[in-house]
């Protein structure tokens, strides 16, 4: 898929390997790239002109991502970030993710899932300014404004909590939400992630063709969940790290 | 002498149980534990004396009527023996005193006087005496025999059990402890002992325990030390020392320094002390090289398994790094140069290769990774109530592209409860178990994945129909580096694998198993978690 608008995308890496990696994919999917490499720099690019997206790795040598993250969010940024994170570092992810980042990818990541991510960070902005009322994604359809959910066809009855999990997952489909984001929203406060855990398992058990084995609701170990996006068929998870 | 040695209540009474020498030795063992047993009883000895020659006269004097007066003498005779017996030789040589002077003065006449009126009187009288010598003589000797060979036994007794102490001690603390211990109960002394530590003897070891010796002990210290031979106290060398330091030696040299003190007067040992400080301190001595040579032992062989584990880590990463990439760099390298000459199909092939090459490196790097975090101890479980189903599902969902050639059948009961886990860690244990199996297994074959609840645990199974593993291998399967080595072919893998699973389950104080199947070829690995008390069961929780 191919945007249908050109975006300014900031890549932000100290690597000079990954960044002409991302600006070629990026550039053939149609975006402008900028590149920098490190969060100063960074941060100055976006005062200049501010980017649709931004792809920042949270190592960088100075100011470092999350620092990053901290900054634009306090400017009032709502601009999606991407971060870049290393497989052992879950702490690091979920921690950038509460600060205010969108997604994040591990490397190393194929261009399949920073397409992907990219284009799910972009929905929900779009989405935003207005809400689908129907969510439809393979066998799944979430009717938001009769609170109706059926799989295959046939009607689901969820309790009351679950169709709060649920739409909340529908609102950030294709997004990664933490543990502790879900848990505020629809708990409304600090809640132990086992609560959770449990009413996942219920909702799969409801969703789910084969509870073990979910295509809806995908579980980001160690960070929170993902509800695959409607247009993810062709998309390969992250396999092999 | 001294003061004789105390033993302990428990020791006293095993070493009762030796059998005495002769029956004159157990009729005075007998009738010596009766008496208050000191060889050297001061005052209350002649105390009791006079009380046995009383208690003689007594009936000295109630049998008078019927027996002779010669006979009585007879009657005298038993104080003499029994003081013999109970005190030992002047005591009993006091009772003959005694006896002959009640003797004459109640029993011979003209009574009530001490001149002696009849000559066969005084043969009588000289005869007395000469038998209560002679017997108080013998059975004070005798006394002193069993008192001797009472004491050898309890000794021999002391040394077989320290020496069985000795061999029981496993590090150098217990065995220094144990030492200081028995030298300090056996000979009533204060007890220090030194052993070299960068070739000064430093206090190992006290009973009673000293913080610190005083700087003239330790200067005798040292010269016992590097002299081998006694200082401080009672010796020509550093005698302003208030210990005795005696070396304690193998046929090697020095290994320790023992320092002796104790608050009575006059000489610290004894000649049959000295002996058996001499006993104690070979045996320690001894036990102190064998500690000693062990830990030698010990450290050669560390030595010797670190090199032999670099050696095969380098072969390892050298193989494991290479293989991958030289299939990345050809593949890439022939999609730059010659794209001409590609057709398609083949340069599809070729970027398939450089994509799966590349996973398995990152693969291969990430096991490497997390070894390196388990060894150095950085891996602390941050566990939380998990949902075992939902893990299998990630992992199964991580390693799809690894099992595309292979069936999956998924076996979960669904009230399965909670367990506490690190999520991250136990996938990543599940993953390397799927690895494991899609690497040994082959294409189009099932990988059973079950679970049930059994004895307050989750046992969770992974059940391939590969050949399974060999007997022998079983054990030594979760070792570093090891490969199962198939008849016909290496099989690709880093050996490391199923080592972080058994780190990792460990960490989370769960339980990894290596089996065959009973109905057939194919492997079984085997996850027991403990199921937790603490958590609300699914049914209490769910909406």
């Amino acid at each position: 898929m191919s945007a249908r608008t050109p975006l300014r995308m900031l890549v932000v890496d100290d690597e000079p390997a990954i960044r002409r990696f991302l600006k070629t994919s990026l550039t053939a999917q149609g975006h402008q790239v900028i590149e920098v490499e490190d969060g100063e720099p960074a941060l100055e690019a976006m005062r200049r002109s501010p980017a649709d997206v931004v792809i920042l790795d949270l190592g960088l040598p100075g100011l470092d991502g999350f620092e990053v993250i901290r900054r634009l969010r306090e400017k009032g940024s709502t601009v999606p970030i991407i971060v870049l994170s290393s497989r052992t570092d879950e702490r690091g992810k979920v921690e950038a993710l509460d600060l205010g980042a969108d997604d994040y990818l591990t490397k190393p990541f194929g261009v399949d899932e920073l397409h992907a991510r990219v284009r799910a960070a972009l929905r929900h902005r779009l989405q935003q300014q207005g809400e689908r009322p129907i969510f439809r994604s393979g066998d799944l359809t979430v009717d938001l404004v009769r609170r109706l959910v059926s799989v295959r066809g046939e009607e689901v009855r969820l309790s009351p909590r679950e169709y709060d999990i649920l739409r909340l997952l529908v609102a950030h489909a294709g997004k990664v939400l933490t543990h502790r984001f879900i848990l505020k929203e629809v708990w409304g406060g600090e809640t132990d992630v086992q609560y959770l855990r449990v009413y996942i398992r219920s909702l799969r058990q409801k969703i789910e063709a084969d509870p073990e084995r979910p295509r809806h609701i995908l579980t980001e170990t160690g960070v929170g969940y993902r509800l695959r996006a409607p247009d993810w068929d062709a998309v390969a998870t992250q396999s092999g790290s | 002498m001294n003061e004789a040695i105390q033993i302990p209540r428990e020791d006293r009474s095993s070493s009762g149980e030796t059998a005495p020498a002769t029956p004159l030795h157990a009729l005075m063992a007998a009738v010596g534990a009766s008496f208050v047993w000191r060889q050297e009883a001061g005052w209350k000895a002649y105390a009791g004396t006079t009380v046995m020659v009383l208690l003689t006269l007594g009936l000295g004097l109630a049998l008078r009527q019927y027996l002779g007066s010669l006979n009585i003498a007879l009657v005298f005779l038993t104080a003499v023996l029994g003081s013999a017996i109970a005190y030992g030789l002047w005591p009993s040589l006091f009772a003959s005193l005694v006896s002959v002077f009640a003797y004459n003065f109640f029993f011979l006449p003209p009574l009530y006087t001490t001149t002696i009126a009849d000559p066969q009187n005084v043969i009588a009288m000289a005869s007395f005496v000469i038998v209560a010598v002679i017997v108080s003589n013998l059975t004070s000797r005798v006394r002193s025999q069993a008192i001797a060979a009472r004491q050898r036994a309890q000794e021999t007794e002391q040394l077989y059990l320290f020496s069985r102490k000795l061999s029981a001690a496993v590090t150098l603390d217990d065995l220094l402890w144990a030492t200081a211990y028995q030298i300090a109960l056996m000979l009533k002394v204060r007890v220090v002992l030194l052993l070299g530590r960068g070739g000064e003897p430093v206090l190992s070891a006290s009973y009673p325990p000293e913080a610190r010796l005083p700087e003239a002990d330790l200067a005798a210290a040292r010269w016992c030390w590097s002299n081998n031979r006694p200082a401080g106290r009672d010796c020509e060398a550093h005698p302003e020392a208030s210990r005795l330091f005696l070396p304690m030696h193998t046929g090697r040299g020095v290994v320790a320094v023992i320092g002796l003190a104790a608050d009575r007067p006059g000489a610290l040992l004894s000649a049959d002390q000295r002996r058996l400080l001499e006993a104690l301190s070979d045996q320690t001595a001894l036990a102190i090289e064998r500690v000693h040579l062990a830990r030698d032992v010990d450290r050669a062989r560390l030595v010797a398994e670190t090199d032999r584990l670099r050696t095969a880590l380098l072969t390892s990463i050298s193989h494991d790094l290479r293989t991958p990439l030289a299939s990345i760099l050809g593949s890439a390298t022939s999609l730059k140069t010659q794209p001409e000459a590609l057709d398609e199909a083949a340069k599809r092939e070729m970027i398939s290769t450089i994509q799966e090459e590349a996973e398995r490196l990152n693969r291969f790097i990430g096991n490497l990774l997390d070894m390196t975090r388990l060894e150095s101890g950085a891996i602390v479980p941050r566990s939380s109530m998990a949902d075992l189903s939902e893990i299998v599902g990630s992992a199964l969902e991580r390693a799809s592209r690894i099992l595309e050639q292979h069936r999956i059948a998924v076996r979960l009961p669904p009230d399965l409860p909670m367990l506490r886990l690190d999520v991250v860690l136990f996938e990543q244990v599940l993953f390397n178990l799927l690895d494991n199996a899609a690497k040994y297994t082959p294409a189009g074959s099932v990988i059973d994945l079950q679970a049930r609840q059994a004895n307050g645990a989750v046992e969770l199974r992974i059940i391939d129909e590969g050949e399974g593993i060999p007997a022998a291998d079983l054990e030594r399967i979760f070792d570093k580096f090891y490969r199962v080595h198939a008849a016909d072919r290496r099989r690709v893998g880093t050996g490391l694998g199923l080592a972080i699973c058994r780190g990792f389950v460990e960490a989370m104080g769960g339980h990894i198993e290596a089996g065959n199947r009973a109905d057939g070829p194919g492997a079984v690995f085997t996850l027991t978690l403990p199921v937790p008390r603490e958590g609300p069961p699914i049914a209490e929780a769910a909406p």
